[in-house]
C-alpha cells in the first residue's frame, strides 16, 4: 500500500483535470470526468465525486469488478499522476461533501482561465446529486508526458519546467 | 451515430482528450492525450511516440473509450473505439510525423523523438454528453452568432473573389504581395500574414509581411524546419491549432528529458512572427510541382483556421503562385512597373552629415551596415554593385537588364527572381538604413538614392 504525502495532496486538490476509468466484464473501458475529491486521513484512500447523471456506466462497472484508475493532470504544465486500486465504497455524496465539489469547480475554473476557458463554462458543470467512490490507493504512476511516463511514482513531484 | 465530420473541431488538438483502456487482466488505465487525429468517417488515429501502458493495453485488448471536447463551444463527446492497426509508413504516418516534428522543432527537439506509429482506431460510437452541463445562462454565456452557414460561405466567397481580383490586377510582384496580404486582413480578418520566397540556397526568405510592423522582412527559414519549412519541403498545406497547448506539451517533455539527464542540445527556436500565436496556417505556393513560395498566416485565436479556411485559401495560394511565377519569368526589361505612388515618392538624395559604413564579407556574400546585419547572397551582391558604381562614378540610375547581364551577380538564367530580390533589398534598406533607398523610376529601371555619406569596406571574412 502506498501513502499520499502532504505535498502530493496539495497538488492533487489544486483544481486539476480529472479522469476516472473503469471497465465492464467484457473489458470495455469507460471514462468519466469526476467533479472533486478528498484524500482520506492517512493518505492511503481517496474518495472522488461524480455527478450521478454522468455516472451510469461507471456505477455498473465498479459494482461488478471494483477496479478503478484516477488520473490527475495539470492543464498548464502537464504534470500528471495516476492512482489505481480497488473500490471500497460507493454511496450517494452527502450534503456536507458538497462544498468540496464547489471548491474543486472554482479551483478548476481558475486553473483554466489563463488558458482561455471562460469560467462561466466551468461553472456550468453538473455537480449535484453526486455519487462518492472511495478506493484504496494500491499503485501510483507518474503520467507526465515524456520518456518516464507510466513509471511507478515515488515522489516528490518535481516543479514544472521553465515555461517561456 | 454523430458523423465524425460534424465534430471535426474536436480533432484539432486545442483541448486534450481523456482516454481509457484496459489490460487483458482487467486493470483499467486512464491518461490525457494531446491530440486525436481524424482519419476518415469511421477512423481516428493516435500518435505512438513513447512506449506506454495505453499502447500495451490496446495491443492485447483493443477496446478504448475517449472523451473529446469541442473548442469554443466546449461540447463533450464520448467515442467508443477499437484499436485496428498501427501504420509506420504511408500518407497518414507522414502527415502525423510531420506535425509532430513541426512543434518539436520549435522546442529544440527536432528529430529527438520519432513517431513510432500512427495507431488507427475504428470508431464504434459517438455520443454527445449533454448531461455534464447545466443549460447555458443567457446572462453569462453570450448567444452564438445566428448567421447561417450559407451566409458565411457566401461572404467568404465574395471576399475570395475580391482578393482574387486584386491579385489579378497587381502591376508587379511587390504590388501583388502587398495587395494580397492587405486584402487577407481587410476582407477576411487575417491580421498577420507573410509571404516567403525561396532563395538560391533553398532557404525561404520573408519578402512581404503584414501585421508585424517593419520587422520580419528578410527573416529566413531553412527548408524542413518549423511549420513553414516543413510545408515547403512537403509541398502540402499544414495548420496547427492550439499552438499554446502543443508548446506546453513539448516543453514538459523537454523538462522531463533534462531531468533524466538527456537534455536536447538545441535551443528553443522562437516562433516566426507572433510570439503568442495560438494558430498557424502555411500553404505552399506551387506552379505544378515547383515551389515558388509559402503563404503563412498566424492568429492569436486557437481556432482561427479550420479545414474550410485551408481549402479556400488554397485556391488563393494557387493564384498567388501563378502571379509570382509570371513576375519571375518575365525576362524583358519592361516587366517592372513601379508600384502605384512609389516612383516619385523617394526621399531627397541630398547627403546629410551622417556617414554609414557598409561592410561586405566576401566569404558568405553578406553585408553589414554600421556593424548590423543587412542582407546576404544575391541581393547583397546587387547592393554592392550599386554602391560601388555610385561611389566611383556618382551614377544613380540602373536597369534590371544590366543586372541580368552581369555574370558576377550569379543570377540564374531561368526564373532569376530578380524582382523579388530587389523587393527584399528595398525593404531591408527601409528597415536598417533608410538613408539609402532603391526606387523604381520607370519600367525596368530604378534609382539609387543616397541621403548620407557612404563608406565601403570589404574583407574576406568576419
Amino acid at each position: 500500500m502506498v501513502s499520499i504525502d502532504a505535498a502530493l495532496i496539495e497538488f492533487l486538490t489544486s483544481g486539476l483535470v480529472l479522469g476516472a476509468a473503469t471497465r465492464d466484464d467484457r473489458l470495455v473501458p469507460d471514462v468519466v470526468r469526476p467533479a472533486g475529491l478528498r484524500v482520506e486521513p492517512g493518505g492511503q484512500e481517496v474518495t472522488f465525486f461524480v455527478a450521478t447523471i454522468t455516472a451510469g456506466q461507471m456505477l455498473k462497472n465498479v459494482e461488478s469488478n471494483r477496479r478503478v484508475a484516477l488520473v490527475f493532470s495539470h492543464p498548464q504544465d502537464n504534470r500528471s499522476v495516476q492512482l489505481k486500486g480497488p473500490v471500497l465504497e460507493i454511496r450517494p455524496a452527502r450534503e456536507d461533501e458538497r462544498p468540496l465539489m464547489d471548491q474543486y469547480r472554482a479551483r478548476f475554473a481558475r486553473m483554466l482561465e489563463p488558458l482561455g476557458v471562460p469560467p462561466s463554462f466551468v461553472m456550468r458543470t453538473q455537480l449535484w446529486p453526486a455519487v462518492a467512490v472511495r478506493f484504496a490507493v494500491e499503485q501510483m504512476f507518474l503520467q507526465t508526458p515524456g520518456p518516464a511516463a507510466g513509471a511507478p511514482f515515488e515522489g516528490p513531484l518535481r516543479s514544472p519546467g521553465p515555461q517561456p | 451515430m454523430i458523423p465524425l465530420r460534424e465534430i471535426a473541431t474536436c480533432f484539432e488538438g486545442v483541448i486534450p482528450a481523456m482516454m481509457a483502456t484496459c489490460s487483458l487482466e482487467g486493470e483499467p488505465n486512464v491518461t490525457e492525450i494531446s491530440q486525436v487525429h481524424l482519419v476518415d468517417e469511421k477512423h481516428v488515429a493516435l500518435s505512438h511516440q513513447f512506449f506506454n501502458k495505453t499502447q500495451r493495453n490496446v495491443r492485447e485488448n483493443p477496446n478504448a473509450t475517449i472523451l473529446v471536447f469541442a473548442p469554443v463551444t466546449y461540447d463533450l463527446y464520448r467515442l467508443q473505439l477499437r484499436f485496428d492497426h498501427p501504420e509506420s509508413e504511408g500518407p497518414l504516418f507522414e502527415e502525423m510525423s510531420a506535425r509532430l516534428q513541426v512543434i518539436a522543432s520549435h522546442t529544440g527537439m527536432l528529430g529527438i523523438f520519432k513517431l513510432r506509429s500512427a495507431d488507427v482506431y475504428e470508431v464504434l460510437s459517438v455520443e454527445q454528453l449533454t448531461s455534464y452541463f447545466l443549460p447555458a445562462d443567457p446572462r453569462l454565456d453570450p448567444a452564438a452568432p445566428t448567421t447561417g452557414v450559407l451566409d458565411a460561405m457566401a461572404r467568404e466567397l465574395r471576399s475570395l473573389r475580391a482578393i482574387s481580383d486584386r491579385v489579378n490586377r497587381a502591376s508587379c510582384l511587390e504590388a501583388l504581395l502587398e495587395n494580397v496580404l492587405q486584402a487577407l486582413d481587410e476582407e477576411l480578418g487575417f491580421h498577420h500574414s507573410m509571404v516567403l520566397l525561396p532563395d538560391e540556397r533553398g532557404h525561404l526568405v520573408t519578402t512581404a509581411s503584414h501585421g508585424y510592423g517593419t520587422a520580419g522582412v528578410g527573416a529566413e527559414v531553412p527548408l524542413g524546419e518549423g511549420l513553414i519549412g516543413t510545408v515547403a519541403a512537403r509541398r502540402r498545406p499544414m495548420r496547427v491549432a492550439g499552438v499554446g497547448a502543443e508548446l506546453r506539451y513539448w516543453r514538459t517533455i523537454r523538462a522531463e528529458l533534462q531531468h533524466a539527464g538527456k537534455a536536447p542540445a538545441a535551443p528553443e527556436i522562437p516562433l516566426p512572427g507572433l510570439p503568442d500565436a495560438q494558430a498557424q496556417l502555411a500553404l505552399p505556393l506551387l506552379v505544378g510541382d515547383r515551389l515558388v513560395g509559402v503563404l503563412a498566416l498566424e492568429s492569436r485565436e486557437a481556432m482561427a483556421f479550420d479545414a474550410w479556411t485551408e481549402t479556400f485559401l488554397n485556391i488563393l495560394a494557387n493564384q498567388i503562385a501563378l502571379g509570382i511565377d509570371r513576375a519571375a519569368t518575365a525576362t524583358a526589361d519592361d516587366e517592372a512597373e513601379p508600384p502605384p505612388g512609389q516612383a516619385g515618392r523617394g526621399r531627397s538624395a541630398a547627403a546629410g552629415p551622417r556617414t554609414r559604413v557598409f561592410q561586405l564579407f566576401r566569404n558568405d556574400d553578406c553585408i553589414f551596415v554600421d556593424g548590423e546585419y543587412l542582407i546576404r547572397n544575391i541581393p547583397a551582391k546587387i547592393l554592392w554593385k550599386l554602391l560601388r558604381a555610385n561611389a566611383e562614378t556618382g551614377r544613380t540610375e540602373f536597369s534590371n537588364r544590366e543586372l541580368r547581364l552581369d555574370d558576377s551577380l550569379g543570377l540564374p538564367e531561368l526564373r532569376d527572381n530578380l524582382e523579388s530580390r530587389l523587393i527584399l533589398l528595398r525593404k531591408r534598406l527601409e528597415e536598417k538604413c533608410p538613408e539609402v533607398q532603391i526606387r523604381p523610376v520607370r519600367r525596368g529601371r530604378f534609382e539609387l538614392q543616397v541621403g548620407c555619406g557612404v563608406q565601403l569596406r570589404e574583407s574576406d571574412s568576419a
